[in-house]
């Protein structure tokens, strides 16, 4: 069984080979993950299919009654439609609610400085607030019967 | 199966001991500190122990959950009737009942002649019968204890039923993944969240209500199998899976997660054997099971759709062998190197097999369907058949806001907590939600599989945040261990009905802190446990529970307005907040079905053939299972192209009757000319010389039907039918005769007339529209009939002419006949 083995190294020299892992190929840090995580989360939730398939304008127009154009940020009424900056925002709402709850998270750290975590306790709040009341306001634009 | 199990868990705890992470840590100790605090106590009565109380109160919470899920649902059979819903639930109505009646076999051998004429259909062998099965047992088991329900009233209701049970799916396996606590939450999501209701609202009789619990399910157990490495688990699995492949499509979903779960755990080196067993177990066992479908067939070791698992089957076959010479081997550890290249060659070299056998024509290529989701574009070029379906259609952010509201923030916060304390079960959960969200991003229908992943991770970081703020007495943990815990559950709770009861009190964590005073002074002392002060603590569960509740009224109110609509009866509200039922749909199908004769071909779109089909019971030329695509192209060119060219496709196709939905009367927007380009669209792919997209068009490139639109747009079949004497009608004092509500533009085309087909019936709102084509016209004369034909006159021809009326015999009424040859019997006596 030995023998055979060495049958082909006979003819072949075997060469002084040493193989590595490529120094690039890493395990990501957790911060690299949670930024990839986040910004595609953004992108699926602003719609970026959407609008590579139907093509929206990035922001829709009107005229108003004294023929001036009036640019329209979101397209009211219809669910299945949508320009893409109103998806851009709203997925940065979104997005921001989600940062919101991870740093409220992060607060329970133990050994950091109290000023500090105040602060990261006072922007958690800030973000789920803003975000929430934004995305409020985002969708009683767009649908204006809302909750009623 | 019991002695199985043993011998494969002996050498399975070996490294299973390991694999236990932080988080089952912490619960771990959290119950054997109620374990230890029970102790302490020395309860007088079990219930009311922590570990009694918990588990009371984790069922009420799921009781609450199935019974609020249940009921969030039946808004559509309160506000209108129990009656089943939209298109393809007609279908799967009729089916039951054609089973219940027929028995089983014979519905596995049903051809249905009603559909596409004149192809018909082998039902048996064209759908999932889960969902027919399932209604059938309900309903042979409730007759079996002598409870006389129709078919119907099970039909409409087997959705929330199933809703509820999707709660308990949801709560398993998020307890399997986190703790019990994040599993209450995500029950509880689950049982409320639009994104799932709006597939299982009572009534709506399809697939999806009971696939989806069928989905959840199998992912419990796959996990627990995964967890447990016991054949026992897998064969559930198996079989799990196999109601899935016989309820849903969507069962291709399962079997290429799983497979990534797995193939993401080798390349993540978290290889066990308990892996090898399930997977191994669960792959054969539910191949063999999903063959067993008429519908699925061969398709598992046929297609491409189920090719990753066959290949991930077989890496993991390598591996394990590899892993096995691994350990046998001396001086292995040098090899590192070469058994890595080894894996690497064999996934390679299973990839190649699997590319060079799709060439070569053993393996399918992918179906449009799947492919349109990894090229988005595919769809909209090549098939428009799937791409004109409003639920095909890609999602917006508003969509995602309407199903899921806060969960969306929630749902990435989870993802970041699982990849944060991975381990093998959460890997499975993190790639559910990467490949869910994307696929929700692509299609809005794939919402509902997005669904219980959000919900599942959501809860999941909502439990841990809380686990965290609404332990409000985490200083006390050393002293007495006995309360936080138990509180601290009862806060989470509290909590979690306030997400579905809203008038729960939402401040009820508050009074605990003003009474334990000394949190406040040990607050310096403990570095570790008291970061933040109550007060701040309190003040984010309620901000928490506050959200929560907003939560529930948003779900209640989307489900309530936007998903329990019937939408074959409409409602609308008049200015003092009554209500107009317009039950057009009803009525047409019931005039087909009472005035038309019994064999009569009904032509209309492809989204009325089910309720033709169920409701009228008539015979339709294509229905809402798109199989033959040219057939409907026929259609599409029959409805799109003018009255005479149409004429000959409509006798050719042997039709009667003609049906098409016109909403331009009261503004009811989903009607056949807003849903016209599609049919064009259809037509043109299969007639591309005889139809054109573009004629239909004005020269701006706009699609209108006033003046200005083409004048082939304005001289087709399907304008025709639908404005035919519409320009006679003047609905409103303030516009013009013929002005389209729906459109809001005044008709171009007003006084024509029909020639081939004629007005059989129109429905009171104007909304269906039922003409009969005429039977061929008999033939013009010709010029020269008239010419007189030489003949050579015969003498009895002239006499009888002259006096033939004259001498004709009169009848007398009541004359007596006698017939000859016949005796009368009663004589001879």
């Amino acid at each position: 069984m030995e023998n055979l083995y060495r049958l082909p190294f006979t003819v072949v020299q075997c060469p002084n080979l040493k193989l590595k892992k490529p120094s690039w190929v890493r395990k990501p840090s957790n911060t690299t993950v949670l930024f990839g995580l986040l910004v595609s989360y953004f992108l699926v939730t602003a719609g970026v299919i959407y609008d590579i398939i139907v093509e929206p304008p990035s922001v829709g127009s009107t005229t108003d009654e004294y023929g001036h154009y009036k640019p329209v940020a979101f397209m009211a009424w219809r669910i299945n439609g949508q320009y893409i900056m109103e998806g851009l925002a709203a997925a940065f709402m979104f997005t921001l609610g989600g940062l919101g709850f991870i740093l409220l998270d992060q607060t329970n750290k133990p050994n950091m400085p109290r000023l500090n975590r105040v602060l990261m306790i006072i922007c958690s709040f800030i973000f789920i607030l803003v975000a929430y009341c934004a995305t409020k306001i985002f969708i009683r634009i767009k649908m204006p019967s809302y909750l009623t | 199966m019991a002695a199985q199990v043993t011998t494969n868990q002996s050498i399975i705890n070996d490294d299973s001991g390991s694999l236990t992470t932080d988080s089952e840590f912490q619960t771990n100790v959290n119950s054997k500190k109620r374990l230890s605090s029970s102790s302490n106590i020395l309860p007088t009565s079990s219930i009311l122990s922590p570990t009694g109380l918990t588990s009371l109160i984790s069922f009420i919470v799921l009781t609450c959950a199935y019974i609020s899920g249940f009921m969030s649902r039946l808004f559509s059979v309160i506000r209108f009737e129990s009656i089943i819903h939209e298109f393809d639930p007609w279908f799967n109505y009729r089916s039951t009942a054609y089973m219940t009646e027929n028995g089983f076999y014979n519905f596995l051998n049903w051809f249905d002649e009603l559909a596409w004429y004149p192809l018909g259909r082998i039902v048996g062998g064209t759908i999932y019968p889960g969902l027919m099965v399932t209604s059938g047992v309900i309903h042979w088991f409730l007759h079996m204890i002598n409870i006389p329900i129709h078919i119907r009233e099970i039909c409409v209701f087997l959705a929330p039923f199933f809703s509820g049970l999707t709660a308990l799916a949801t709560y398993l396996l998020t307890k399997e993944l986190w703790s019990r606590r994040a599993g209450l939450f995500a029950a509880a999501f689950i049982a409320i969240a639009p994104g799932y209701s709006s597939r299982s609202v009572a009534g709506s009789y399809d697939n999806e209500g009971i696939a989806i619990f069928a989905l959840m399910f199998t992912y419990f157990l796959w996990i627990r199998s995964v967890k447990t490495g016991s054949v026992f688990w897998s064969c559930c699995t198996a079989l799990s899976y196999f109601y899935m492949v016989s309820a849903w499509g969507g069962y291709v979903f399962i079997i290429n997660l799983i497979p990534v779960h797995v193939f993401i755990l080798l390349v993540l080196r978290r290889y066990s054997l308990r892996l090898y067993v399930s997977y191994s177990i669960f792959y054969i066992l539910g191949l063999i099971l999903s063959m067993q479908i008429p519908f699925v067939g061969f398709q598992p070791v046929r297609t491409s759709e189920h090719m990753l698992a066959a290949g991930v089957f077989a890496l993991l076959q390598a591996y394990a062998f590899i892993d096995y010479l691994y350990t046998k081997l001396p001086r292995a550890d040098d090899l590192k190197q070469l058994f890595f290249g080894l894996m690497i060659f064999i996934g390679l070299s299973v990839f190649a097999v699997v590319v060079i056998l799709t060439y070569a024509g053993y393996i399918a290529p992918w179906s449009g369907r799947f492919y349109s989701l990894w090229d988005t574009n595919y769809a909209k070029i090549h098939i428009p058949i799937i791409a004109s379906v409003s639920e095909h259609q890609p999602t917006t952010w508003t969509s995602f806001f309407f199903d899921l509201h806060l969960l969306i923030c929630l749902f990435p916060v989870g993802a970041w907590f699982c990849i944060k304390e991975l381990n093998d079960e959460r890997v499975f959960i993190v790639l559910y939600a990467v490949f869910a969200s994307y696929f929700a991003g692509v299609m809005i229908r794939l919402m509902l599989t997005l669904t219980p992943c959000v919900c599942v991770l959501a809860a999941i970081a909502l439990s841990k945040t809380l686990d965290y703020y609404a332990d409000t007495e985490t200083s006390d943990m050393s002293t007495s261990p006995v309360v936080p815990s138990n509180d601290n559950d009862e806060n989470e709770n509290e909590t979690e009905k306030n997400n579905r009861n809203l008038y729960d009190k939402a401040g009820k964590p508050k009074p605990i802190p003003g009474r334990r005073g000394p949190t406040n002074t040990n607050q310096d002392t403990d570095d570790d446990t008291s970061i933040v002060s109550s007060n701040i603590k309190t003040v984010v569960v309620i901000c928490i529970a506050m959200m929560l509740m907003l939560l529930a009224v948003h779900c209640t109110w989307v489900t309530s307005n936007a998903y329990s609509s019937p939408s074959i009866v409409l409602a609308s509200y008049n200015n003092d907040g009554s209500r107009y039922i317009i039950d057009d749909f009803r009525e047409a199908y019931y005039w087909l079905r009472k005035n038309t004769p019994e064999r009569a071909r009904v032509m209309s779109w492809w989204d009325y053939g089910y309720q033709i089909a169920g409701m009228g019971n008539r015979t339709v030329l294509v229905d809402n299972n798109t199989w033959n695509n040219s057939h409907i192209a026929l259609v599409g060119k029959a409805m799109s192209s003018n009255e005479s060219e149409a004429y000959k496709i409509m006798t050719m196709l042997d039709v009667d009757y003609v049906l098409v939905i016109f909403g331009g009367m009261i503004g009811y927007s989903g009607d056949d000319i807003n849903k016209f380009l599609w049919m064009v669209r259809i037509a043109e792919g299969e007639h591309p010389k005889d139809i054109r997209e573009q004629d239909y068009f004005t020269e701006n490139g706009e699609f209108r039907v006033d003046r200005s639109g083409s004048p082939i747009l304005l001289n087709c079949l399907m304008y025709k039918l639908c404005y035919y004497r519409f320009g006679e009608l003047q609905t409103d004092f303030r516009s013009p005769p013929g002005f389209d509500r729906t459109r809001h533009v005044e008709i171009g085309n007003k006084n024509f007339d029909l020639q081939h087909v004629e007005e059989a019936y129109t429905t009171e709102h104007w909304i269906v529209r039922i003409y009969k084509v005429k039977k061929l016209a008999n033939r013009l004369q010709a010029k020269n009939a008239l010419r007189q034909v030489q003949r050579r006159k015969s003498i009895y021809s002239t006499s009888k002419k002259t006096s033939g009326q004259a001498r004709k015999q009169g009848v007398i009424l009541n004359k007596p006949q006698v017939k000859k040859g016949t005796k009368v019997l009663t004589r001879k006596t």
